[in-house]
């Protein structure tokens, strides 16, 4: 062994010299040309430019495309796109942070970046924002990247949150009439869905009528949003959590009646979205949470033969006043690096991908936040005047708050303690809102946009 | 023929402990099988219930996904290089280490040992920002240099290692000494081949640990021709929508060098773990 092993180490050595200069992109040197790199990072949003059908389609492909088009006008910036996994976003950044090696853009859904926001460490790109821009978006898309009345985030495109209902099912059980057009999102109140998942349940007792789930953080916007069902705001004027009011306990002790009269997945504490998402494609649930990118990602495993094929709806989260209705915003921020030349670069190439007019036809892969590419595209995107029809109703799920990552974690323990009849809604809701005003009081001592430091 | 000749000649309690013992390892045998065939279904069937232990069919779009389009061969050969390469260079710096606080005299040596024992109680996440600093004011980010040198200093190794060359006589390096070996020829020509198994089984772990080292991974690597297998994989899912079934074939690559490893170095591991535990 001792021949081999002094081999193989001098050998190591000898390929970590060589391979000492090598590997990375290859660096410009800022001082010597005059030139600026901008360091762009992205959570995987959509393969390809335009279409994850291209050549070589990829997760940077479009911010790739984008920097070429960028640097035909502006060849002294240079611009470098990193795709991080989604999961390890805190801690890239929280390394990031506190060793001053930061990006100078991030796309990802702007909820996901609200807390840098409230660190003090995006700056606000209200002076790359121009009026036509201002009012080809939807104020609800507004209200959700703007924190104080400054826009942290450049919205792109957005991601909006709804149920899915398998309509072979429905319509095996004699539910025709809550059954909605194939472009369209079905619309029930909380008695009908109560009558939906019984009958489900009594016509196919070994399917589960509704996909409930708790185990983790892991979609639990949809969670949050139905203790809205009766009418709970969640959130006060003032920013803090009311969410224990009757109508937030009378909606989470419903939830609790689906699930004990068997209406739910059994055991959604031990629950995943992934667990229950899983079990709605093998036909195992008949209505379950989506949003627009998986929906139509489980249609496209339909046609590829990875899903077997069933007939696909979409409805709203049941209510008993308006159509609930969320979205995801997939937005730019600008780090506030400290470097002007940098982030003056990093906000003119945000403005430059978010307003190009053909580049902005790539937010089709989500849904267009403009008003002037949904006209444009409507023939490519079915579901898109549906969308629009719930647009008036999209609620601000995190309010911007600052803390809402601690939030999200306050929140499903409650739950699984609700489900596991270890508390009662209202005990569930009451130390959950406790606990959630003390958290955001505190972040809101941090916040260098709530103290105005 | 053997084998049910030696079955029958067996006590009853040998046969019943060899039943469970076989059980056990098929049993052991498991999550590898899983991981293996679960690579060849879709997302939904992985997730079926009740499951299919063997696919219906061999689906084999993870892998396509996985190599076509993304550089996934350079993410494995970075994977094996850094890991082979850190824990080679990592094991010789532990033995000599080891040799010298095990065999040598020299002034403060409980102090520095005792130094080397508490730090394996602070984890990495501790120190990973300064460490991150200081790869920075190298200037070594993205470098293969930044994956592998952070890592080389293992206290582990020193301490299991110590534990080898102690149980190794001292008249061995006295009479090697009247003989006129000079240290470092009583090191790498007399002590190393009799501390094998313990370096063998150090590899092992050593190549596994840095194998998985993902979150420093994650950070140094900022070019895609820089990632490791498990990064590279894990920059391929959609956080909203998951492909479990491109993560596990993914894990199936990752997971075969480790076998062939393992393999390879299972003879010394399994001597090794139990050889140090033993003092003359």
């Amino acid at each position: 062994m001792k021949k081999w092993f002094s081999s193989a180490v001098v050998a190591g050595m000898a390929l970590l010299v060589f391979a000492g200069c090598g590997g990375g992109d290859e660096k410009t040197n800022e001082a010597g040309g005059g030139a600026v790199d901008v360091e762009v990072w992205l959570t995987p949003q959509w393969k390809g430019v335009m279409d994850a059908a291209e050549d070589g389609a990829d997760y940077d492909s479009f911010f790739k495309e984008a920097a070429k088009r960028y640097k035909e006008e502006n060849p002294d910036v240079n611009i470098n796109v990193q795709v991080i996994p989604g999961e390890q976003r805190s801690d890239k950044l929280s390394v990031a942070i506190q060793t001053k090696t930061l990006p100078d853009i991030f796309f990802d859904s702007s909820f996901a970046l609200s807390e840098y926001a409230h660190m003090g460490v995006l700056t606000p790109l209200d002076d790359i924002i121009d009026d036509e821009t201002k009012s080809d978006i939807p104020a609800s898309i507004w209200e959700n990247v703007q924190i104080n009345d400054q826009t942290y985030f450049y919205p792109f495109g957005h991601n909006p949150g709804t149920l899915a209902y398998n309509a072979d099912m429905f319509k095996a059980a004699g539910l025709e009439e809550y059954i909605a057009g194939e472009h369209e999102i079905a619309t029930w109140n909380v008695a009908d869905f109560e009558k939906i998942l019984t009958a489900l349940k009594e016509h196919n007792d070994k399917v589960s009528p509704f996909g409930l789930y708790a185990k983790n953080n892991q979609g639990d916007t949809w969670n949050l949003t139905y203790m809205r069902m009766f009418g709970n705001k969640f959130f006060d004027e003032e920013g803090n959590i009311i969410v224990n009011e009757d109508n937030g306990v009378q909606a989470l002790s419903y939830i609790n009646d689906l699930r004990k009269k068997g209406l739910t997945t059994s055991g959604p504490e031990s629950l995943t979205s992934n667990d229950v998402n899983a079990m709605f494609q093998n036909q195992q649930t008949a209505v379950n949470f989506t949003n627009a990118v998986l929906f139509s990602g489980i249609q496209k495993d339909m046609e590829d033969g990875k899903v077997n094929k069933f007939d696909m709806r979409l409805a709203n989260i049941p209510s008993e006043t308006d159509p609930l209705s969320f979205t995801y915003v997939t937005s730019s921020v600008v780090f506030n690096t400290g470097d002007d030349a940098k982030m003056q670069a990093a906000k003119d190439f945000v403005k430059f991908y978010s307003t190009d007019p053909e580049l902005v036809k790539a937010s089709k892969n989500t849904l267009p936040v403009r008003e002037s590419v949904s006209k444009e595209l409507a023939g490519e995107l079915p579901y898109l005047e549906a969308y629009n029809k719930n647009a008036p109703y999209i609620i601000n799920f995190s309010n911007n708050t600052p803390g809402y990552a601690e939030l999200r974690n306050a929140f499903f323990p409650e739950l699984q303690a609700v489900f596991t009849d270890a508390k009662t809604p209202k005990e569930g809701l009451d130390n959950f809102t406790e606990q959630g005003n003390r958290i955001i009081e505190n972040n809101k001592k941090k916040s260098v946009i709530e103290s105005g430091k | 023929m053997k084998l049910i000749k030696k079955i029958k000649s067996m006590e009853p309690y040998d046969l019943i402990t060899n039943i469970i013992v076989f059980l056990l390892a098929l049993l052991s045998l498991f999550p590898i099988i899983w991981l293996i065939t679960n690579s060849f279904k879709t997302s939904a069937d992985i997730y079926k219930m009740p499951p299919d232990i063997l696919p219906k069919s061999l689906y084999l779009g993870n892998f396509k996904e996985l190599f076509n389009n993304q550089p996934a061969l350079r993410w494995g050969f970075n994977s094996f290089f850094v890991s082979f390469i850190t824990t080679a260079l990592s094991v010789v710096l532990s033995s000599a280490a080891a040799y010298a606080f095990a065999k040598l005299n020299f002034k403060g040596k409980k102090v520095l040992f005792a130094l080397f024992i508490a730090s394996l109680m602070v984890p990495k996440e501790t120190f990973i920002v300064p460490l991150f600093k200081i790869v920075v004011a190298f200037d070594w980010v993205d470098t293969y240099q930044s994956l592998i040198i952070p890592n080389l200093a293992m206290c582990f190794g020193v301490f299991m290692l110590k534990s080898f060359f102690e149980s190794i006589p001292d008249s061995l390096r006295e009479s090697a000494k009247l003989d006129g070996a000079s240290e470092w020829t009583i090191f790498w020509k007399l002590m190393l081949p009799i501390a094998k198994p313990g370096i063998g089984a150090l590899f092992i772990l050593n190549f596994v640990t840095f194998w998985n080292d993902y979150l420093w991974q994650l950070l140094m690597a900022r070019s895609k021709d820089m990632n490791t297998l498990t990064v590279g994989v894990a920059g391929l899912m959609q956080e909203i929508n998951p492909n479990i079934g491109l993560r596990v074939a993914g894990a199936a690559v990752a997971a075969l060098p480790m076998v062939v490893i393992f393999i390879v170095f299972q003879k010394y591991f399994t001597k090794g773990i139990a050889a140090g535990a033993v003092k003359e």
